[in-house]
C-alpha cells in the first residue's frame, strides 16, 4: 500500500480510537458520583496518541532505513555477483536500477540495471509489506494496551501531558541534530580530505588551482591561502567599506534626526534592501556593476581592470548588508542612557556634536560587535559571488583586479562532474569546515562584545 | 571686546584674572557659532545622503530589473498566411473532434508544413529560420480549437525566433534589425503565455518560469510541513517548559547558532547526509526542502519565542490559577495569543528561504529541467536557481527572461512581506 494511504489508515485508525475511547470514558461516567481528574476527551486523546505516535514514529525511521535494507537484498541475489566490485560505477548501476524499479525511468544505459531492476522491485515489495505490517501491528498494540487503561481511575490527561512534553522536547532536539550533523558531516569528509592533502598545505599554501591535481603530490595546488585572503578582500573590506559608513549615517539620521513620520516609511524601504534575494544581487553585480567598474578602471588608467573584479562583487555586498549594520547601529545608540545624551546638549553642544563626541563613542562596542555579525554574514555570501567574482585565485590588493571567495570555490567544486569522494569534492567540504569555524567564531566574539557592552549600562 | 575670551588661543592666568562674562555678540562668537551650526547641517545632509544613497541603489535595481524585466512578458510575433490544404496533411475536421485528436496531430507533419509556409512567404527575409522552434505549437492548438481551419486560408500571429525578438526590443545584431526592418508591418507584440505556462528551454522565446515555479511551491510545501510545526513547538518548549540548566544552554546556543550559520554550509549538510549517506533523490523538491528547513527553522524558534515571551506572565497565572494544566495554558491561552508574531516570523522566514539560491545548488537542483515536476521526488529547480542558470545563458534573449524570472520572485517575496507587515498591524497586541 502507498505511503500516503497508509498515513491515511493511520489517521482514520486513530480517530476511531479516539471516537471508542471517549465513548467508554462516558459511559462509566455516567451516573457516577465521584469527581474524575480527566474528562471522556482525554481519555480519546489518550488512546489515539498510543495509537498513532509509536506507527509513524516507525514509519520516519523505516522511511530511511528501508533503502539500505532493499540494497542489502538485491546485493545478495545471485544477479548481483556481476556487478563490478566497488566505487562509482557500482553506485551508479545501482542507482539506475533503482530509479527503474520505481518506474522514474525508462530504459537503461547498461543492461546489468535492467538486470536488476526486477529484483530490486521484488525487494522494495517486500520491505514495504513488512513496514506496513509493523506498522499496523503497533497500532493495535498500542490502541489495545492504552484502551485497556482507560478506567475511572486512571488520570489520562496527565499522561497525554507527559507524551505531549515528549514530542516538545523531540522538536527541540532536532535543533541540536541538525548542528550535530553540521558538524560531524563537515568533520568527516573533512578529514578524508586532510588525509590526502597535508593540513599545512591548505592552510598556509598559496598555489589554488583544483583544475590540475597532481596525484601524488595533491596539496600543491591546494592552498587556499589566495582564497582566505580573496574572502576577506570582498567581505570584511570592500563591502565594510560600503556598508559601514552608510548604514551607521542611516542609523544615525532615522534615530537622531528624521521626523517619525518619515522613519515610517525610510526605515521598511532599508529593510527591503535585506529582503532582496541575492540572486537579484549577484545578477546586477554581473550585469550592471561590474562593466561599469571596469570602465571606471579604465577610466583612471587602471589597465588590468577585470569584469570579474572584487570591487564589483564587493560593492553590492556592501549594499545588501547595509540594513543590518544599520539596525545593530541603531540598538546600540538607542541602548545608549539618555542622561548623557541630554546632558551633553545642556552643556550647548550640537546634535551632531553630541554624536560625534558622545553618543557614537558610548555606542562603540554595539557597533562594533554588529559589525563583526556583518562582517560574518558576507563571508558566508554566496550567490553574489558566485556570480560577480571570478573563479581564479589571486592574492592582490588591487580591487579591479579579479578575486575568488571561499563560497564560490565551493560551488565551483560541487557542481562540476567529479566523483563524490575526490581530492576536489572533498576540498569542497574542508571549505566548508573553515567557513563554518570563522563565522562562528566571528559570531560568539561579536555576541560578547555586544552583551558585556550592554551589561555596562543596565 | 576682548579677545582673549576666543578657546584654543593659549593665555595665561594673569590676563583672564579680571572674569568677565562671555561676549556671544562678537565676531569671533559668531564665526565660531555659525561654524558649528554649518558643521551641524553637514552632517545632518551626510545622514540624509546615507538614507538616500541606499533607497537610491534600491530603486535603481529595481528600475533596471523592470526596464529589461517587462519585455520578458511580452513575445514578438510575425503575421503568417497559412493553407493547410497545400500540406495534405490527411486530417480532417472530423477526425479532430474525436479522441485521437492529439495522435493525429502529431504524426501530421504540421511542423514541416508550417514552415513550408513560412519559407513561402518570406522567402527573401530568411523563410523558416524566422519562426520560434516552437511557433508550430501554436498552428496546432488553433486548428485544434477550430478543425475548419484546414480546409481554409488563414492567417496567424507566430512567435519568432529569439534573434528576431531580441532586435524587435531594440538591441539585436545588425543582420537581426535588418530582417526586423525588411518585415515591417508583419510584426506584432503579444503577450508570451509560453513564459508563463512553459518550463526551461534552451530556446529563449519558448523558455517559461511555470516549471521553477512549481519547483519552489514544492520545495515550499515540505520547507513549511517540516519547520513550522518543529520551530514552533521547540520554541514553545524553550520558553515555556525547559528547565534551567545547562543542557537548555547548550539548545539555546545551538539553536541561535544554526541562525548564523551561512546557507551554503547546509547545502553541504544536505549534499553529505541526505543524498550521501540516506540516497535520497538528487535535485528533489523534498531534499531541497528538507535542507531550506533545517535552515528555516532556527528563524521560526526565534520568531516564536519572541512572540510567546511577549505574551504578559499574568495570563498564564489566571490560567492556572483557575485550574488549567499546563499545556492547557499554553494551548488555550499562550498559543493564540502568540499566533500573530508566529505567523509573521514564520513567512518572513520562509520569503527568505523562498529566495535562497546556494543551498540547492549543493544538492543538484541546477540541472536543465524541461517539464515541470508532478510530485516530491521527480528532479526539479527552482525559482531563485532558474535565474541563476538564465543568467548563464550566452544567448541574448534570456537577459530579459532573467529580469523577468527575478520580477515574477521580487512580486511573491513582496506579497509575502506585505501579509506579515499586515498581520503584524492588524493582529498583534501591544501589553
Amino acid at each position: 500500500m502507498s505511503s500516503l494511504t497508509l498515513l491515511f489508515v493511520i489517521a482514520a485508525l486513530g480517530l476511531v480510537a479516539w471516537v471508542l475511547a471517549r465513548t467508554r470514558a462516558r459511559r462509566f461516567r455516567r451516573g457516577a458520583r465521584q469527581r474524575f481528574s480527566s474528562l471522556p476527551q482525554h481519555h480519546g486523546w489518550y488512546v489515539a496518541l498510543c495509537t498513532v505516535v509509536p506507527a509513524l514514529t516507525f514509519l520516519l525511521i523505516w522511511y530511511f532505513v528501508s533503502p539500505a535494507l532493499v540494497t542489502d537484498a538485491v546485493l545478495a541475489t545471485p544477479r548481483a555477483a556481476a556487478l563490478p566490485p566497488a566505487g562509482f560505477d557500482r553506485a551508479g548501476i545501482l542507482s539506475e536500477a533503482r530509479e527503474i524499479a520505481a518506474g522514474r525511468a525508462y530504459g537503461a544505459f547498461t543492461p546489468l540495471a535492467d538486470a536488476l531492476a526486477p529484483a530490486y522491485a521484488a525487494a522494495q515489495a517486500r520491505f514495504d509489506a513488512i513496514g506496513t505490517v509493523i506498522a499496523l501491528l503497533l497500532m493495535f498494540v498500542g490502541g489495545a494496551w492504552s484502551f485497556m487503561r482507560v478506567r475511572p481511575g486512571f488520570s489520562a490527561r496527565t499522561r497525554n501531558e507527559r507524551l505531549v512534553m515528549v514530542l516538545l522536547l523531540a522538536a527541540s532536539l532536532v535543533a541540536i541534530a541538525t548542528t550535530v550533523g553540521i558538524v560531524l558531516s563537515l568533520l568527516v569528509e573533512s578529514a578524508r580530505f586532510f588525509r590526502i592533502v597535508p593540513v599545512g598545505d591548505f592552510l598556509l599554501g598559496t598555489r589554488w588551482n583544483p583544475g590540475v591535481i597532481d596525484p601524488r603530490d595533491p596539496g600543491a595546488t591546494l592552498g587556499a591561502l589566495p582564497l582566505f585572503w580573496g574572502t576577506f578582500f570582498i567581505g570584511a573590506v570592500i563591502a565594510m567599506a560600503v556598508a559601514v559608513p552608510l548604514g551607521l549615517m542611516s542609523a544615525i539620521y532615522l534615530t537622531q534626526y528624521a521626523t517619525p513620520r518619515a522613519r515610517r516609511w525610510m526605515k521598511p524601504l532599508l529593510e527591503v534592501l535585506a529582503g532582496v534575494p541575492t540572486v537579484v544581487y549577484g545578477y546586477f553585480a554581473a550585469l550592471t556593476v561590474a562593466p561599469a567598474v571596469r570602465q571606471a578602471g579604465a577610466a583612471i588608467g587602471v589597465t588590468s581592470a577585470s569584469s570579474e573584479s572584487a570591487l564589483a562583487a564587493g560593492l553590492v555586498m556592501g549594499i545588501m548588508i547595509i540594513p543590518f549594520v544599520s539596525s545593530m547601529a541603531d540598538d546600540s545608540l538607542a541602548a545608549v542612557p539618555a542622561s548623557m545624551r541630554d546632558g551633553s546638549l545642556a552643556m550647548g553642544a550640537t546634535s551632531a556634536e553630541t554624536i560625534k563626541r558622545v553618543l557614537v563613542p558610548a555606542a562603540l562596542p554595539g557597533v562594533i560587535g554588529g559589525v563583526l555579525l556583518a562582517v560574518s554574514r558576507a563571508v558566508g555570501e554566496t550567490m553574489i559571488v558566485v556570480m560577480a567574482a571570478s573563479g581564479v585565485a589571486t592574492l592582490t590588493l588591487n580591487p579591479f583586479a579579479s578575486t575568488t571567495t571561499v563560497t564560490k570555490q565551493i560551488v565551483d567544486l560541487l557542481t562540476g562532474e567529479a566523483a563524490f569522494a575526490s581530492a576536489k569534492t572533498l576540498a569542497a567540504f574542508a571549505l566548508g569546515l573553515t567557513l563554518f569555524v570563522v563565522t562562528l567564531l566571528l559570531n560568539v566574539v561579536a555576541l560578547m562584545v555586544v552583551r558585556r557592552y550592554r551589561e555596562a549600562y543596565e | 571686546m576682548s579677545k582673549s575670551l576666543v578657546p584654543h588661543v593659549p593665555v595665561s592666568a594673569a590676563e583672564v584674572a579680571p572674569h568677565r562674562p562671555t561676549d556671544w555678540r562678537s565676531d569671533a562668537m559668531e564665526r565660531r557659532v555659525r561654524r558649528r551650526y554649518a558643521a551641524e547641517r553637514r552632517f545632518r545632509l551626510m545622514g540624509l545622503g546615507a538614507v538616500v544613497v541606499s533607497a537610491g541603489f534600491l530603486a535603481f535595481l529595481l528600475i533596471v530589473m523592470i526596464a529589461q524585466g517587462h519585455l520578458g512578458f511580452v513575445e514578438t510575433r510575425v503575421t503568417l498566411p497559412l493553407d493547410l490544404r497545400q500540406a495534405r496533411l490527411g486530417l480532417t475536421a472530423e477526425r479532430l473532434r474525436g479522441p485521437g485528436a492529439d495522435l493525429a496531430l502529431a504524426g501530421a507533419g504540421l511542423e514541416r508544413a508550417v514552415d513550408a509556409a513560412a519559407n513561402r512567404a518570406f522567402a527573401t527575409e530568411g523563410g523558416a529560420a524566422l519562426l520560434s522552434d516552437g511557433a508550430w505549437l501554436r498552428v496546432r492548438d488553433a486548428v485544434k480549437r477550430d478543425p475548419h481551419l484546414l480546409g481554409r486560408p488563414f492567417t496567424l500571429d507566430l512567435p519568432v525566433a529569439s534573434a528576431i525578438d531580441v532586435a524587435a526590443k531594440g538591441n539585436g545584431t545588425p543582420a537581426a534589425e535588418r530582417t526586423v526592418a525588411a518585415l515591417g508591418a508583419h510584426l506584432s507584440r503579444g503577450i508570451a503565455r509560453d513564459f508563463l505556462t512553459g518550463a526551461d528551454s534552451t530556446d529563449a522565446t519558448r523558455a517559461g518560469i511555470w516549471g521553477a515555479l512549481k519547483g519552489s511551491l514544492l520545495t515550499m510545501f515540505v520547507t513549511l510541513a517540516l519547520a513550522f510545526p518543529v520551530g514552533v513547538l521547540s520554541a514553545i518548549y524553550l520558553e515555556e517548559y525547559a528547565p534551567r540548566n545547562r543542557a537548555t544552554d547548550f539548545l539555546e546556543v545551538s539553536i541561535n547558532n544554526l541562525a548564523a550559520v551561512p546557507s551554503i554550509v547546509f547545502g553541504l549538510l544536505g549534499l553529505a547526509v541526505f543524498l550521501g549517506t540516506l540516497h535520497l533523490p538528487r535535485s528533489a523538491p523534498l531534499v531541497g526542502g528538507l535542507t531550506l528547513a533545517l535552515m528555516t527553522m532556527p528563524v521560526i524558534v526565534i520568531a516564536s519565542r519572541n512572540a510567546i515571551r511577549a505574551v504578559p506572565p499574568s495570563i498564564r497565572d489566571a490560567a492556572l490559577a483557575v485550574g488549567a494544566s499546563p499545556i492547557q495554558v499554553v494551548s488555550h491561552h499562550v498559543l493564540p495569543l502568540a499566533a500573530p508574531g508566529i505567523l509573521t516570523g514564520t513567512i518572513i522566514g520562509m520569503a527568505r528561504a523562498l529566495g535562497e539560491t546556494a543551498p540547492l545548488l549543493m544538492i543538484g537542483m541546477r540541472a536543465f529541467i524541461a517539464a515541470p515536476p508532478d510530485r516530491l521526488t521527480d528532479p526539479a529547480t527552482a525559482l531563485p536557481v532558474q535565474i541563476f542558470l538564465w543568467s548563464d545563458q550566452v544567448s541574448r534573449g534570456f537577459v530579459e527572461k532573467t529580469s523577468a524570472a527575478i520580477l515574477v520572485l521580487l512580486v511573491f517575496l513582496l506579497a509575502m512581506n506585505g501579509v506579515a507587515i499586515f498581520l503584524r498591524n492588524r493582529f498583534e497586541t501591544r501589553w
